[in-house]
């Protein structure tokens, strides 16, 4: 049997098949989703991974990898499949100061790598909000943002390297072409491949200098489309700041509500927090550009924090945020679009008009500098009034920033969540090549079946019903 | 009905994982079934009836925690993963009964009789100086006589004047607490004085009993109000303005008599108005500054672990850091990871003695690393089970309260003025 050969390779108690086990297992990070996987296994060494691979390939059993589970795309999700967790992978297995690399095994966490990072001026630039628990397997996975890839780039920027275990087995090494080398960048390809090609097993990564001196403004705004045209003057004026985030005021006092409180103006209508950061000589005329700016747009006021206490906690409020959404409604719609940030501002709007007229509360958190949002949308699933409301309002959002030229996931991914609007983004053309490069990694679906490209797409697989995982 | 009848808190979980890497049985055990995640899905579970109350994964994987709230300070929803884990023990105290020797231990402590009897037990084999000889015995036995034996302290000289402190901050009634005051004898006095050093006048507070935490996190919560009920009567008869607490478990537990008794019309109002009096004693030492003293002989360098129950139940964090930094010329080297729980936790470390040491082994590592000769804690089941740790692994630091370090340089110097 297939749990008894699984266990021979990782021990029994790292198999889990009984009911009761596996419905920790049953989701992700995304709320409204359950699908209970058939067997979860949690190899504990790279060689257990391999051996556990090979035997499901021969049982012929599809498989999904899992991080730490906090996906909001439905990505982990493991419906009557294998889930292979791979969160006791979590070696780092070096860390070369002279190169700036790190070298680390799948489940390493990823605010894990910058504290190990730290002794050496260091750290690891990509820094989801979920970065206190999510993986880099994870996020080389889902290609990862966070507030301060908007000057220093997403996950795919920051990996190097990457050992691929393909579901039939077999080891690849991927690395981006560089140095003259000559070639299809297929690492490139792997990052962000959400499971679905395979399994990393280890990864090296960039890690980046401590910049010399860092300011962090907080803007306090009156209205949610004075903020964002504050975010478009800065970028306008040429300015790159480290990091440019928006709340609204619903997500504010859902903050300040929490353990992680960070002295935010509960009577704002929307907060930016810009960082800047660099060398210290000039430093100070970009600040004083953003402090002008934000006040041309009608800040009530803009400070900046004064210490690295304060800073911490500007920046922990920010990225604690959507956790404290459980505090507004026990239910939450979590949304991922991006729209291009000249039109922000009309876009957030029409958002606002979307949520009035099906009377949903749109709370707003995101990377506004980037033009990724996050509406997300708390509310009562036993209210089944409200949650055809709410989803009618989230269709009506994702729709808006499609016509708008903008896209159905800025960092979240496809995963299960998003696959029904993947054919308003792309013709069925382009869905059918992303098939075929899958196909190139993982002929027989056997990683994370079902998910990002819907089945009917796929030329070669035409008759295949799309599996609901 | 939904989750948010049955489990009141537990629709605040948004499944976001930020709880995660703070609890420590997941780091050892790497299964979310042993996260504060995986556990309020289990309870969510057992309180909707999809799993059955009975069931021996879910019990088991409820029995492995360790009740210490680290992931409360993580969650930003606010859950209160504290009481859902109370109620769902009471929920199933009577299909998944505790063991013998943790129902045997609840009954002593319900019973201050009892209590005094088997204080005085460990008193004799400590004062007879079995406890250390067996210190180092494999097993249980030598687990506990190591615990024992942690608490023994150098016979204090000639009793000490209260040193004189004006009163001026109002009377203040301290908890005996059982554990406390049959083998932290020393402690407890030390308590005392330290509040009148700093112009706290302390009264007594006959009649009162046991905190009822220990009973209240094995799902014993009637017996837990009965003894809550007592504690109320006997400090409002006390006339304190305030409660001092020098166990952090039992001070989480008196914070928590307003929501034990919520249900209760007649001691509601009572419970809240007493919750609110409580302190932990480094609470009011640190709001009366607290006076300086020292420096200690030898000027030991000192490291302090945060009680579990204090940091994180009681959000208390820098108070006994103040009451630390007081002793003139201390060399008080930060902790790393001293917001981890020790593996004590309560009857834990009886009723789970395997995960209990994994637990504590990184805690010892981190202690050994920082080079101090007493590692402060304000709790004393952290002070015995770090204590026996150290005790057994042949390390020669010492765990203290650190209101018996802060008597100890008041009585070289005097307090400051
Ligand atoms: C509060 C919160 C805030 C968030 N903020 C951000 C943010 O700012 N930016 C952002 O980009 N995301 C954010 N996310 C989403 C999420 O944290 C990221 O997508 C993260 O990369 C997921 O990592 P994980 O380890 O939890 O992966 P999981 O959720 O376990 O898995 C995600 C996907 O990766 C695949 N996978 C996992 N490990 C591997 C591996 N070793 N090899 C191959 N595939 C693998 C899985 O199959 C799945 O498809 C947030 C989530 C939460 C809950
Ligand atoms: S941090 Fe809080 S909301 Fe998030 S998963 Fe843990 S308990 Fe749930
Ligand atoms: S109380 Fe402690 S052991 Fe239990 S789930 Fe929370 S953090 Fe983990």
């Amino acid at each position: 049997m297939l749990s008894e050969e699984l266990i021979a390779i990782v021990g029994e108690r790292h198999v889990l098949s009984r009911p009761a086990e596996l419905l920790a297992y049953e989701n992700d990070g995304l709320p409204g989703y359950h699908s209970r996987p058939r067997l979860a296994v949690f190899p504990g060494t790279r060689d257990e991974v391999v051996a556990v691979v090979a035997a499901l390939w021969r049982a012929g059993v599809p498989f999904v990898p899992r991080g730490a589970g906090t996906g909001l795309s439905g990505g982990a999700l493991a419906g009557d499949v294998v889930l292979l967790g791979l969160q006791r992978l979590r070696r780092i297995v070096a860390v070369d100061p002279v190169a700036r690399t790190a070298l680390v095994e799948p489940g390493v966490v990823n605010a894990s790598l910058t504290k190990a990072a730290t002794p050496f001026g260091l750290h690891y630039a990509p820094d989801p909000s979920s970065q206190t628990a999510c993986t880099i397997g994870g996020n080389v996975a889902e290609n990862a943002g966070g507030p301060h890839c908007l000057k220093y780039g997403v996950t795919l920027n920051h990996v190097l390297a990457a050992t691929v275990l393909l579901p039939d087995g077999e080891i690849v090494a991927l690395e981006t072409p560089r140095d003259g080398r000559a070639g299809y960048d297929l690492l490139g390809a792997f990052v962000g491949s959400e499971g679905c090609f395979g399994v990393a097993l280890d990864v090296t990564v960039r890690l980046t200098p401590n910049p010399e001196s860092v300011v962090t403004l907080l803007a306090d705004f009156r209205s949610l489309d004075a903020a964002a045209h504050a975010v478009s003057a800065i970028i306008a004026e040429g300015i790159l700041p480290a990091a440019c985030e928006m709340m609204d005021d619903a997500t504010i006092r859902a903050v300040e509500a929490s353990i992680y409180a960070a002295g935010y103006p509960v009577d704002a209508a929307a907060v930016l927090l810009v960082e800047l950061d660099g060398a210290a000589a000039g430093l100070a005329d970009d600040v004083a550009a953003v402090d002008r700016l934000c006040r041309a747009s009608g800040a009530r006021d803009v400070r900046t924090a004064s210490d690295a206490a304060e800073r911490a906690r500007l920046w922990q409020g920010r990225k604690k945020a959507f956790g404290a959404m459980g505090r507004i409604a026990p239910d939450l719609v979590v949304q991922d679009a991006v729209v291009p940030r000249t039109k922000l501002a009309p876009i957030l709007a029409r958002i606002a008009e979307i949520g009035a007229r099906h009377r949903v509360r749109v709370c707003n958190v995101f990377h506004a500098g980037d033009g990724n949002l996050h509406p997300n949308i708390p509310y009562d699933a036993s209210d089944a009034d409200e949650a055809a409301r709410v989803h009618a309002a989230m269709r009506e959002v994702m729709e808006l920033c499609i016509a708008e030229g903008g896209s159905i996931t800025g960092e979240h991914g496809v995963g299960r969540d998003k696959l029904a609007y993947m054919d308003r983004l792309f013709p069925a053309a382009s869905l059918d090549a992303m098939c075929r490069l899958r196909d190139a990694f993982d002929p027989r679906r056997r990683a994370n079946p079902g998910k990002v490209v819907p089945a009917r797409y796929c030329r070669e697989w035409a008759g295949v019903t799309d599996v609901e995982p | 009905m939904s989750a948010r009848d049955l489990l009141p808190g537990s629709e605040l979980c948004v499944h976001c994982g930020f709880c995660l890497q703070a609890c420590p049985t997941y780091l050892a055990l790497d299964d979310e079934n042993d996260s504060p995640r995986g556990r309020i899905v289990l309870m969510k579970a057992i309180a909707e009836g999809t799993l059955a109350p009975g069931d021996d994964d879910a019990n088991r994987h409820l029995d492995q925690c360790l009740g210490c709230r680290a992931c409360e300070s993580a969650c930003p929803s606010g859950v209160p993963y504290g009481h859902l884990l109370e109620a769902t023990r009471e929920r199933l105290a009577t299909v998944h009964p505790l063991p013998v020797v943790a129902r045997l231990v609840l009954v002593v402590f319900a019973s201050p009789l009892l209590t005094r009897a088997a204080m005085l037990g460990a008193r004799v084999l400590r004062a007879t100086g079995v406890a250390t000889l067996l210190a180092r015995a494999p097993g249980r036995i030598g687990a506990s006589m190591a615990m024992l034996a942690s608490t023994r302290r150098a016979a204090s000289r000639a009793a000490r004047a209260a040193p004189a402190g004006d009163g001026r901050r109002g009377t203040v009634a301290t908890l005996d607490g059982c554990v406390m005051e049959g083998l932290f004898t020393a402690a407890n006095r030390a308590t005392e004085r330290v509040l009148e050093a700093n112009d706290y006048r302390h009264v007594s507070a006959p009649g009162q009993q046991c905190c009822g935490a220990l009973h209240v996190h094995a799902g014993d919560a009637a017996r837990a109000r009965t003894l809550a009920r007592a504690n109320i009567a006997a400090f409002e008869r006390s006339g304190a303005d305030l409660i001092a607490v020098n166990s952090a478990g039992c001070g989480a537990m008196l914070k928590e008599y307003g929501h034990l008794l919520r249900d209760d019309p007649q001691w509601r109002d009572r419970a809240r108005a007493f919750s609110a009096r409580v302190r932990d004693v480094s609470e009011l030492l640190a709001a009366a500054g607290p006076r300086a003293a020292g420096p200690l002989d030898g000027a030991p360098r000192v490291t302090y672990d945060a009680p579990c129950h204090l940091l994180h139940a009681q959000r208390v964090a820098d108070p006994p850091l103040r009451a630390l930094r007081a002793i003139r010329d201390v060399d008080l080297v930060p902790l790393p990871d001293a917001d981890q729980c020790c593996g004590s936790a309560g009857l834990y470390s009886l009723v789970e003695p395997g995960l209990s040491q994994r637990v504590l082994s990184p805690k010892l590592a981190h202690i050994a690393a920082t080079g101090a000769a007493v590692v402060a804690s304000g709790n004393p089941g952290c002070l015995m089970h770090i204590g026996a740790g150290l005790i057994r692994s042949g390390a020669t630091t010492v765990a203290r309260h650190p209101v018996e370090l802060l008597d100890a340089a008041y009585a070289r110097t005097g307090p400051s003025a």
